[in-house]
């Protein structure tokens, strides 16, 4: 698996979004850690496999393939190993049900993704910078 | 006290009964009492005849006649012969053996000297009154110690003037012994007491004692009398005796008028109250049998109200009762049917309802997820190109890539909108007191602050409003939207006016939110609140169409109305009314 240096843990199944994210990433120097799991199996097997570097944060989609985001939400919460590591919810939906059961299972944040461009980019690299630069995670 | 009918019917029935009885007994008593106040007066006639008889009237009186034509005692008192005198003698002596009569016979003069006298006994020289020479004439009772006498005479010849006549006379003793009164009583019958005596007074006999007279209104009164004699009262009639100055006189205690009465009301009165006692608990089992299958159907009827719908009556009677719960059984029948009916109805309809509301959940849910990714990836695309490829880009090429932007924008919005709309259908509502003025203050401001600009030309009153009862965050957005439209079109306005104000209508609140811009056709007024309805164009005025229909369905969805009056270029009003509260 990959070695050292992943900073973001990037769990995006949408090919563009994927895209545009680590664009919005790359405009602040961020996007040389970044990993990206095409779905909820993957980010799981990403974790399972031992010894690698635990990332400073995840940008979690909701809506996955195989296994979906609030699983991935609910089993990395409820691992001893990994329920420090802060997950961001990015997602394109702002239903109520969605949010309550996210912040339930302890999720970090819970972002809504702008269909503006502009927007988007400014939520993206805000949230890397906020979580990768200002945050202090416990050593 | 519950009056039911299965206490008042008995209690009715026993009234009756009891007002009844008292009648009945109140008239048979009154009717005995007549019946023994009769007996005396239709006893009194007969008194007459059976005191004539006593005195054998007729006879004695026939006696005297026959004498005071005999031959002997005319010669004698004519002659005054001592020969004649032994015949006038004889003939009296004849009579006087004759008869059993205590009397004595006299024979006087017109002067009342005595000439000649037989008989067992005599009196103190008695004078009658005008005899007459044509009948025997009786004369009134008189009295000797205790004794009584009675006089019968008779003139002898032509009448005083005639110096050769006389009288002739029997004097006799009324027998009076304590045996009398009784046998006189038996033959009247009842109680009475029959008194004879002198119709002008003393003295008086009730053939035991001599009495004292009874009172004059006694004697002259036509009808019964009462008066009190030897301390009680007495009913007494009086009657003359015919060919006598006598007159008899009928009394009886008035106490022993009452005796049958009350007799008739002891043997009456117990009969009475035990017709009253079996009419009573007749009526009470009557008004039972009738009034309990009406509390069946009462029971049956509160256990259906009350939810139990497989309640019924039994009905064991033919009669207007029975038929009563019959047609109760058929009609909760048909209740308890329909209920069923209705509520697989419901349940059928909910789970239609359910089924629909959990497609619309997921459809708008992958709206929001699935419309919104690629709209991105447009728009996020389409400014890379912009951004990164600019140099190769001619205007032209720009200038579409521009228009890809600004749509996808406005699409990324109509969504959003068309979401939170949708959202206003499914949320529940939170009800709570809401200070309206407050909250139409505060987003004044917030909007205000958004356009620092206006600030000259913009000017928004806040009258004092009315406190609402509704979801607080929905009426916010109620009002942020009014503002916002009213801010919106009167930004062409130099100097913009804008009003918020309340009314109290009835059982709701009318709030409106008044403005001095662009307003509208009053003839697409009916468009204003529908989704997507848009009366100005999108260079004119900026938005979607979705404002004033999430106005709509928030003041709906709290019981109220919207609606709204304006002209175009002359400002418009937005009214939305709220049912009060409770409080």
């Amino acid at each position: 698996m990959q070695s050292k240096g992943i900073e973001i843990l990037l769990v995006e199944d949408n090919a563009n979004d994927a895209e545009l994210t680590l664009r919005a990433l790359k405009q602040r120097n961020l996007a040389n850690q970044v990993h990206v799991c095409r779905d909820g199996a993957e980010a799981m097997d990403f974790f399972s496999a031992g010894a690698s570097p635990v990332p400073k944060v995840v940008l979690l989609d909701l809506k996955l393939p195989k296994v979906d985001g609030l699983e991935v939400l609910r089993r990395l919460k409820g691992d001893a190993r990994t329920k420090a590591i802060p997950i961001v919810v990015l997602t394109s939906s702002r239903e109520e049900p969605d949010i309550e059961r996210a912040y339930e299972l302890g999720a970090n944040s819970y972002i809504v993704k702008p269909v503006d461009f502009e927007a988007f980019a400014r939520a993206v690299s805000d949230v890397g910078l906020y979580w990768l630069l200002l945050n202090h995670p416990p050593q | 006290m519950n009056w039911s009918i299965e206490r008042k019917l008995p209690l009715f029935v026993t009234i009756l009964l009891v007002a009844v009885a008292i009648a009945q007994l109140t008239i048979g008593y009154g009717e005995v009492r007549q019946a023994s106040r009769a007996l005396v007066d239709k006893r009194l006639p007969l008194a007459t005849h059976v005191l004539a008889d006593l005195f054998q009237i007729p006879t004695q009186r026939a006696r005297i006649t026959a004498l005071a034509k005999d031959p002997a005692i005319v010669a004698f008192l004519h002659s005054r012969d001592p020969a004649d005198r032994a015949r006038a003698l004889a003939a009296m002596q004849r009579i006087t053996n004759d008869t059993s009569s205590t009397g004595s016979l006299e024979l006087r003069d017109f002067g009342g000297k005595l000439l000649l006298r037989t008989g067992k006994f005599a009196v103190a020289d008695s004078v009658l009154v005008s005899p007459r020479s044509d009948s025997a004439t009786y004369g009134p009772f008189m009295r000797q110690d205790t004794t009584l006498f009675i006089a019968v005479t008779m003139a002898v010849g032509a009448g005083p003037a005639e110096r050769s006549g006389g009288i002739v006379q029997q004097v006799g003793r009324v027998g009076l012994n304590a045996r009398t009164p009784k046998a006189l009583t038996g033959l009247a019958g009842g109680d009475i007491v029959l008194l004879v005596g002198n119709a002008a007074g003393d003295p008086w006999t009730d053939f035991a004692t001599i009495v004292p007279a009874p009172p004059r209104n006694v004697l002259t009164s036509p009808t019964p009398v009462r008066y009190e004699h030897g301390g009680e009262m007495r009913r007494a009639a009086a009657a003359a005796v015919p060919g006598t100055p006598w007159m008899v006189v009928a009394e009886m205690p008035s106490r022993l008028i009452a005796v049958p009465a009350r007799d008739y009301l002891r043997s009456m009165a117990p009969i009475a109250v035990l017709i009253v006692i079996a009419g009573a608990l007749l009526a009470w089992w009557g008004s039972r049998r009738l009034t309990k299958p009406l509390v069946h159907v009462t029971r049956a009827a509160e256990a259906i109200t009350a939810g139990d719908l497989e309640q019924r009556v039994s009905v064991q009677r033919d009669d207007e009762l029975g038929r009563l719960g019959r047609s109760f059984n058929l009609m909760a029948e048909q209740v308890s049917r329909s209920h069923h009916d209705l509520e697989a109805k419901v349940a059928q309809r909910t789970q239609a309802l359910e089924g629909t509301n959990a497609e619309l959940e997921s459809f708008s849910y992958s709206v929001s997820h699935d419309l919104r990714a690629p709209l991105r990836a447009i728009h996020g695309f389409a400014r890379i190109l912009l951004e990164d490829h600019q140099t190769k880009l001619d205007p032209e090429a720009q200038r579409l890539l521009g228009v890809i932007d600004q749509n996808t924008r406005r699409m990324g919005q109509l969504i959003d909108d068309l979401l939170s709309f949708s959202r206003l259908g499914r949320k529940e509502l939170a009800s709570a007191r809401v200070d309206m003025t407050e909250m139409a203050r505060v987003v004044a401001d917030e909007l205000r602050r958004a356009e620092p600009e206006r600030n000259g030309q913009l000017e928004v009153r806040i009258d004092p409003l009315r406190p609402a009862q509704g979801d607080r965050a929905l009426l916010r957005q109620v009002l942020s939207n009014l503002l916002q439209n009213a801010m919106k079109f009167t930004r062409a306005q130099p100097h913009a006016q804008i009003e918020v104000g309340s009314r109290p209508d009835g059982t709701e609140t009318v709030y409106y939110v008044k403005d001095n811009g662009a307003g509208f056709d009053a003839r697409y007024v009916d468009k204003l609140f529908g989704v997507f309805q848009r009366l100005h164009s999108t260079e004119e005025f900026e938005g979607t169409g979705v404002g004033l229909a999430i106005v709509k369905r928030i003041v709906q969805r709290h019981g109220g109305r919207v609606w709204a009056e304006g002209k175009l270029n002359e400002g418009a009003t937005f009214y939305f009314s709220l049912p009060d509260g409770e409080n």
